[in-house]
């Protein structure tokens, strides 16, 4: 479904990603590890296209979207969580889910959708005119989550999920991608926490300053001992 | 006595914050300090007095000065301002320096076309002034009391209840975001300065009526009074502007009402700022929700 080859990427004349092929088939759920500064937020936000990238292709269902504007991508049916959640501070809950809905043009279909996600998530429901930072952390997660989901994408992307999250809202999150992922989604999920995300995932990647190091299966990953000692803690 | 000081504060203040509004539209999205707002407002008034020499009629006068002024925005924001901003790592004063060098251009040419002398308005309106108790408010006044709180009403009204305007907020929340939304944060722009520039337009207009002058450098004191007003209201935050707008009104008016010229007027609403930047370093009004 989407499938990303030979991209690199640079800051000014740093070079961040390097020549970096992976593969997202529908139905999957994809992880790729690495360190921080490894260039994973960077690699989801050129899928995104708000970085651009300066070779390479981005292919979904075979089409190159590399060269689209990021506002013309979410209509392909890409959901977007963002590192940090990144949820409009000053938005209510409800207007938060309508920008995710944004490209829905059908008014009855985007609240339908947006219903969907209260469904999900009551505590958005219950707090759905409260502006979004006045919530905590968890609940701004389930938001951005949410936010994704009212676009009813084909494939989640999804970037450092437990970062700044409290140990079981971490295991709350991961339990919600795989419920997501088992009715269907596709995703592709970006993570530091390796450890939690490898017990959910199908496949995986480690990306190492820039560059695929290893790519496998996730079990044999969680086997591997490279990637033991490098990201699961020996 | 008081009252009608009151009422004049608040009544000029509202044509400030008319003024301010483009610059605080502006760097909600932009992030950019357009003085160039105040040189809409200049051009906004020869517009409106063009249009009234030609029609005598006072409304096609605002609704001319607002589309030209709006148009010329959005033409400014796409072939001057974006190509700067979307440069890589260009700082900000890069634009600001642009925005002033603008203005300077706006009034030399206004100087060029029109001559530099004073040109009067010579507006007449056909309703009566108004007395409330001891509160007198002329024909003037009401008109653009009326015409202000229509356009406040209208900026409101696009802001919170149309998907436009959610996208606006959004976008001034977080761009990057915006865009993975799916928001085309040209338009988001392109309605910053439509709104901005068409604003200050209405704004000279209302002052050339009010003072029956316009001239080049007409926009030379709103330039640095609307920068006062914009931090005051706490940077690209629509709701603080109105509230900052008022403020400096009515200090000005009372001031100069019951302190006479200790100090010179225009020069009220930097003390106001300075003092309340001492006190509260984020502006008047903090959470950034119109």
């Amino acid at each position: 479904m989407l499938e990303i080859k030979e991209v690199d990427i640079s800051y000014g004349e740093m070079s961040v990603i390097k020549k970096v092929s992976l593969e997202v088939k529908e139905g999957e759920l994809v992880t790729v590890i690495g360190a921080n500064g490894a260039g994973k937020t960077t690699l989801i936000k050129a899928i995104m296209g708000i970085k651009d990238i300066t070779s390479g292709e981005i292919l979904l269902d075979g089409v190159d979207i590399s060269k689209l504007p990021p506002w013309k991508r979410p209509e392909l049916g890409i959901g977007y969580v963002p590192e940090g959640r990144r949820v409009f501070p000053n938005l209510t809950v409800d207007e938060n889910l309508r920008m995710g809905a944004y490209k829905v043009k059908d008014k009855v279909k985007a609240r339908a959708s947006i219903e969907k996600v209260y469904g999900m998530f009551p505590v958005l429901k219950e707090r759905s005119t409260q502006l979004a930072n006045t919530m905590s952390g968890g609940e701004q997660q389930m938001l951005a989550i949410g936010r994704a989901l009212v676009l009813e994408p084909r494939i989640l992307l999804i970037d450092e999920i437990s970062m700044g999250l409290m140990p079981i809202l971490v295991n709350t999150s991961f339990k919600i991608i795989k419920e997501l992922n088992d009715a269907g989604i596709t995703v592709l999920i970006v993570e530091q926490n390796a450890n939690k995300v490898l017990k959910i995932a199908h496949r995986g990647y480690v990306l190492e300053t820039g560059t695929i190091a290893i790519e496998d299966t996730a079990k044999h990953l969680m086997e591997n001992d490279t990637v033991r000692k490098a990201y699961l803690g020996g | 006595m008081l009252s009608q000081q009151i009422v004049n504060g608040i009544m000029i203040g509202s044509v400030y914050a008319l003024t301010a509004m483009g610059a605080t539209l502006i760097y909600g999205i932009l992030r950019i300090l357009d003085i160039a707002n105040a040189g809409a407002y200049a051009v906004g008034a020869y517009a409106g007095w063009y249009m009234y020499s030609v029609t005598e009629n006072i409304l096609l006068a605002f609704v001319f000065a607002m589309l030209f002024t709006g148009i010329i925005g959005v033409l400014v924001q796409k072939f001057i301002y974006f190509p700067i901003i979307s440069k890589p790592n260009v700082i900000a004063i890069v634009p600001l320096i642009t925005s002033v060098g603008l203005f300077t251009l706006t009034g030399d040419m206004l100087r060029l076309i029109f001559g530099p002398n004073v040109k009067n308005m010579n507006m007449t309106f056909k309703i009566n002034a108004v007395e409330i108790g001891n509160v007198r408010i002329s024909a003037e006044w009401i008109f653009i009391v009326l015409l202000t709180a229509t356009l406040f009403f209208v900026l409101w009204f696009i802001l919170n209840k149309t998907k436009l305007g959610l996208a606006w907020r959004a976008t001034a929340a977080d761009t990057e975001i915006a865009k993975t939304m799916g928001v085309n944060v040209h338009i988001s722009m392109a309605l910053s300065y439509v709104l901005g520039y068409g604003f200050a337009a209405a704004a000279g207009t209302m002052v050339g009526v009010l003072y029956n002058s316009i001239y080049p450098t007409m926009g030379d004191i709103p330039s640095y009074k609307m920068l006062a007003i914009i931090v005051l209201g706490g940077l690209g935050n629509p709701l603080g502007t109105v509230v900052a707008g008022i403020v400096i009104g009515l200090s000005e008016t009372l001031v100069s009402a019951y302190f006479g010229s200790i100090m010179p007027r225009d020069v009220i609403a930097f003390v106001v700022l300075i003092i309340v930047l001492l006190v509260k370093p984020s502006g008047l009004v903090t959470r950034k929700n119109t």
